[in-house]
């Protein structure tokens, strides 16, 4: 099985006044080709410094102390060049951010910034042979006048707008792996719900892997085959996505799964915001292909 | 009896590119003790309208009525008192440079509520009702959790003793466990204190489980209103059953609902 991102045992500490604090325990994870894979935990879990680490952001960072494997498409990245780990940046891996419309730069128009992105992978790429292939990636994005938002500035359009935009810069050069952290968090819900689906077609047809990180349970089990649950710097549940959902083995994801309000409206359950229960070991489900 | 009666309010904003019709001719009663949700997706007109009924906009027509009198743009510290707000973002709505008592504190000076000398006391009382130790008083907001931090934002509204909260979107920003037991909190402080409230979200999941009642509102218009039941088994317009689809959902039994909802005409 050819996997395209293996991290195996990753640990992540920053250097402060107290010295060092560890704030990744020696994570494992992995993404086959083509699989999209949700990482799942509340705000300080160490979701986003995974996807940071992947990227080869941290690493580059004076105060982390990042220790452990990672692998990418077969490429140690812990051990490349700072100058190789850029190089993969928004070519080989891509990412997407919560709120499309600060991510985007507001003093260049739409086509210029597509230009950049392209100009990663092939820095002699014409003029027009950007637009052409730009307005071909609105055009799978559903957005109607390529031809008017390749000529706007991201603040001319609507939030759910630039978020295609972003979708489609993220996938122009092809990327092997996508990383989505919290997309469409900044949008309402139906937006938010449209993007997803039309992320979750397109990256099917690409074969792009992804890791798509979220607090949003539901938003997971709607878009991803695969979940990992962390918790505190830990993985304490790994399994297919309805595996999980219908039967949570650990006794964290149970409680953050009860805690989701349901529009079924069963009520509101007492949760522990705490427990020692979730310090307890990680739940594999079966069949790791 | 109808606490807040809302009559015919407009508002209309003068700009640049022309005037923007925020809300529209909105008519509705929130009820002693019940809570009101007021839905919508982001430029609706929720936020407009609860600003209004906290006095810090004025309505460009229509009246708003709480406890039987019409209040005016110069409310009374009486009338300012008996409405109060609970913010988003706890971060950005507690002063930084004020320990979480003066922040608490600061309304009961304003409104004269209590001696001087018994104010700390009801401080800590506030703390200790939201669930926070008494000596959290001396603390500063950064040294807390966003929890916490919301916690603080609703004894701060609480210390002033009103009869209606309106609550925007009080647990958006946090993890959901932390908003499980915001949520319980807040449902188990109106039951206790008879409090009214307008509870301001885009959150359905939510709404259906705190909420007596649901306005959904349109580009200031309001869609509709209704029972909270009723507006989850059937919904009337096409826009809430959308916004209804919407709501990523976690279980089978929500998912079946759903379902149901996209099918029916």
């Amino acid at each position: 099985m050819s996997d395209i991102l293996d991290i195996r045992d990753l640990t992540l500490a920053f250097k402060g006044h107290r010295g060092l604090t560890e704030v990744l325990h020696g994570i494992s994870l992995r993404i086959a080709a083509g699989e999209r894979v949700a990482l799942v935990g509340e705000s300080g879990s160490g979701k986003s410094v995974t996807a940071r680490i992947i990227l080869g952001l941290l690493q580059e960072t004076g105060s982390a102390r990042v220790a452990g494997q990672v692998a990418f498409d077969g490429r140690d990245i812990m051990a490349m060049h700072p100058r190789d780990r850029a190089a993969l940046r928004g070519t080989e891996m891509s990412m997407i951010f919560q709120d499309p419309t600060s991510s985007l730069n507001p003093t260049f128009t739409i086509g210029r910034q597509f230009a950049e992105v392209m100009h990663r992978r092939a820095p002699r790429l014409s003029r027009t042979a950007c637009n052409a292939r730009a307005t071909e990636m609105l055009e799978e994005v559903s957005i109607p006048d390529p031809a008017r938002v390749l000529d706007a500035y991201p603040f001319q359009l609507s939030g759910g707008m630039n978020q295609r935009v972003m979708i489609a810069m993220a996938l122009v050069n092809h990327p092997k792996l996508l990383l989505a952290d919290e997309p469409g968090t900044a949008l309402d819900v139906s937006v938010q719900a449209q993007t997803l689906r039309l992320m979750h077609d397109l990256v099917e047809d690409h074969g792009t892997a992804v890791l798509f990180i979220s607090h949003n349970l539901g938003v997971v089990r709607e878009f991803a085959d695969r979940v990992y649950v962390i918790y505190r710097g830990r993985i304490v549940e790994e399994g297919a996505t309805d595996a999980v959902f219908h039967a949570p083995g650990h006794a964290y994801t149970r409680a953050l799964m009860d805690a989701v309000p349901r529009i079924t409206g069963v009520g509101l359950p007492e949760v522990p915001e705490v427990s020692d229960a979730f310090l307890a070991p990680m739940v594999r489900h079966g069949s790791a292909s | 009896m109808s606490l807040l009666r809302i009559n015919g309010v407009s508002k209309t904003f003068q700009t640049a590119g022309g005037p923007v019709h925020a809300v529209r001719d909105v008519s509705l009663e929130v009820a002693q003790g019940e809570c009101l949700a007021v839905v919508g997706e982001s430029g609706s007109g929720k936020t407009t309208l609860a600003n209004m009924i906290l006095g810090i906009l004025a309505p460009s027509a229509g009246e708003i009525v709480f406890g039987g009198t019409p209040l005016t743009d110069r409310r009374s510290p009486a009338q300012r008192r008996a409405i109060q707000l609970v913010q988003q973002n706890p971060l950005s709505a507690l002063n930084p440079k004020r320990s979480v008592g003066g922040s608490v504190r600061l309304g009961l000076d304003v409104y004269g509520i209590g001696t001087r000398a018994e104010r700390w006391a009801r401080v800590e009382a506030a703390l200790e009702e939201v669930g926070l130790p008494a000596d959290m008083r001396r603390r500063g907001p950064a040294a807390l959790s966003g929890g916490q931090r919301q916690r603080v934002g609703i004894a701060r509204a609480l210390a002033c003793e009103p009869d209606l909260v309106v609550l925007d979107e009080p647990t958006s920003a946090l993890d959901v466990l932390v908003q499980a037991r915001v949520l319980r909190l807040l449902n188990d402080l109106r039951r206790k204190k008879g409090l009214t409230y307008v509870f301001i979200t885009h959150d359905l999941a939510v709404v259906r489980n705190v909420a007596d009642r649901v306005a959904v509102f349109k580009s200031g218009r309001l869609e509709e209103i209704g029972p909270t039941e009723r507006i989850f088994s059937a919904p009337e317009q096409p826009y809430t059953r959308a916004l209804i689809g919407a709501v990523p959902v976690v279980d089978d039994a929500e998912l079946k609902l759903r379902n149901t909802l996209a099918e029916a005409p």
